[in-house]
């Protein structure tokens, strides 16, 4: 089943880099790795549904190549290509809010995804947080896809980055509630998002039923 | 309390000094006491200060007192310092080799302190304290910027095709001490000079199994002549620091015992076991 995801997020790629790519997957050593990681990062900043889902086709290359070399190369490529585009962030987001929004998206991904003993890469969680608090400021929060980012790299990796480092979260959270409470202008969508990102943390990174009820249910009429 | 970290600052003095003129068991002794990491320093200070009375023996004291907590907050200063500076790849790598060491030592010590309480058993029955076991736990390098250090040049050596070719040809229940390299043990306390020796020594050994070339042979009789023999005085004198215990043989045949069914070769002591069991959670 994971397999085939990857398939389909590889189809968007033209033949030469699908078959770059899945011979990467399975075979890490007979191919160029940098060339692969700057590849990924490339149509991570351009696609935001492969931001979402590029960070398990990262972990499955990087298994490959540590069990089959004990190598690293790809790791430390797309890390190294990540640090490089996160110092240029905000000239990115001046450029281009989608870019900066997929960069977000991926950067979360793969703190998501990558582990190292199973514990999240110390490396990342300040340029995380960063990136997140670059996206609660106000100016941000006056842009609904930027909230919108915000929120679901709060929902997918809130928890665990509270756990490596906690008083950055209520330093961000902060930031939050202040936004929500005193910022004029926001949009009524942006208002219950970070309404909803409150209460889901409040609530121990879980919502209640009701609270679930009260975010989700208007939708569905 | 005091009176006894006088004697042992003695022991380094004199360590200093007789080096090449005591026995064997002594300056393994003594080289124990200079080693911690801090000792740089610490030994210029003793070259100036060394006639005077009881207020440098204090001082000496406080220092010497040190050293198991002293190291802790320097090694973690400059690992993660580094580690900010390094970029986000070599940082992570860092992070991972950090994490595999700790894993080790942990490993080490359950170990070590498995080998322990067997040890124990068998010195109550004969009446004896447990002065030895302590020592063992002394003798457990925690410095953490040290051992990172040292798994770097570990993995400098095992990422070698002599290495794979080695750890292929000969497998581990055939290897003799002595005769086949052995991975230096990177949980014991050794002085830098000492251990850079084992490193040095372990890679010459590990190029008796390079990928055969026209002038491999060449190059490894090169590599042994160059060591010379004080390099290998040094290497040799610094590993019994077990034997110059009474209990050496008893200890010895419980650990072969209970750490590996290995057979061992009367001397190379249980550091060489433990160290076998533990390395090869790393390889």
């Amino acid at each position: 089943m994971e397999n085939s995801t990857e398939d389909y997020r590889i189809q968007s790629f033209d033949l030469d880099t699908q078959v770059l790519l899945k011979t990467a997957l399975k075979d890490p050593s007979a191919v160029n790795l940098e060339k692969v990681s700057n590849i990924i990062v490339d149509q991570s900043l351009k696609d935001q549904v492969f931001s979402k889902e590029a960070g398990r086709i990262c972990y499955t290359i990087v298994q490959a190549e540590a069990k089959q070399s004990n190598g690293n190369v790809f790791r430390r490529n797309l890390l190294n290509r990540l640090q490089q585009e996160f110092k240029s962030r905000e000239e990115t987001r001046a450029r281009s809010l989608q870019e900066w929004v997929c960069y977000v998206t991926f950067i979360c991904n793969i703190f998501d995804y990558l582990k190292v003993n199973n514990m999240p890469m110390v490396a990342l969680v300040h340029p995380v947080y960063d990136c997140l608090m670059r996206l609660a400021q106000p100016d941000a929060l006056m842009n609904e896809e930027e909230v919108d980012c915000l929120v679901l790299q709060l929902h997918r990796i809130g928890e665990q980055l509270e756990k490596v480092n906690g008083p950055r979260m209520d330093e961000l959270f902060f930031l939050l509630r202040d936004g929500f409470l005193l910022q004029e202008g926001l949009t009524s969508m942006a208002r219950l998002l970070l309404l909803e990102i409150l209460e889901f943390r409040a609530g121990g990174w879980m919502l209640s039923s009701t609270a679930h009820k009260y975010y989700y249910s208007e939708i569905a009429d | 309390m005091s009176e006894w970290t006088r004697d042992r600052r003695r022991d380094a003095h004199r360590s200093q000094h007789d080096e090449r003129r005591s026995g064997p068991s002594q300056w393994s002794h003594c080289r124990k006491r200079g080693i911690d990491g801090s000792l740089r320093a610490n030994r210029e200070a003793e070259g100036c200060d060394r006639e005077n009375g009881r207020h440098t023996d204090n001082s000496y004291r406080h220092s010497d007192n040190r050293h198991s907590s002293f190291t802790t907050p320097e090694s973690a200063g400059p690992v993660s310092r580094c580690g900010r500076q390094a970029d986000w790849g070599s940082q992570v790598e860092d992070d991972e080799m950090r994490r595999g060491v700790h894993r080790d030592m942990q490993r080490y010590r359950r170990r070590i302190l498995g080998a322990e309480v067997t040890q124990r058993e068998r010195k109550t029955s004969s009446g004896s304290s447990g002065s030895c076991d302590s020592r063992e736990g002394e003798n457990i390098e925690t410095d953490e910027a040290v051992l990172l250090r040292r798994q770097k040049q570990i993995n400098y050596g095992k990422n070698t095709l002599a290495y794979d070719r080695y750890i292929k040809e000969v497998p581990k229940h055939m290897r003799q001490p002595g005769v086949h390299p052995k991975t230096p043990n990177k949980f014991r306390k050794y002085s830098r000079r000492s251990w850079d020796q084992q490193i040095k020594l372990w890679k010459v050994k590990l190029h008796a199994w390079d990928p055969p070339t026209e002038d491999g042979r060449d190059n490894l009789l090169d590599n042994i002549e160059e060591l010379g023999l004080d390099d290998v005085m040094d290497i040799e004198l610094d590993f019994p620091t077990l034997s110059d215990s009474q209990n050496a043989p008893a200890a010895l045949s419980t650990h072969s015992l209970s750490l590996e069914g290995e057979d061992c070769l009367g001397t190379p002591v249980k550091i060489q076991k433990t160290e076998t069991t533990a390395e090869s959670d790393t390889v």
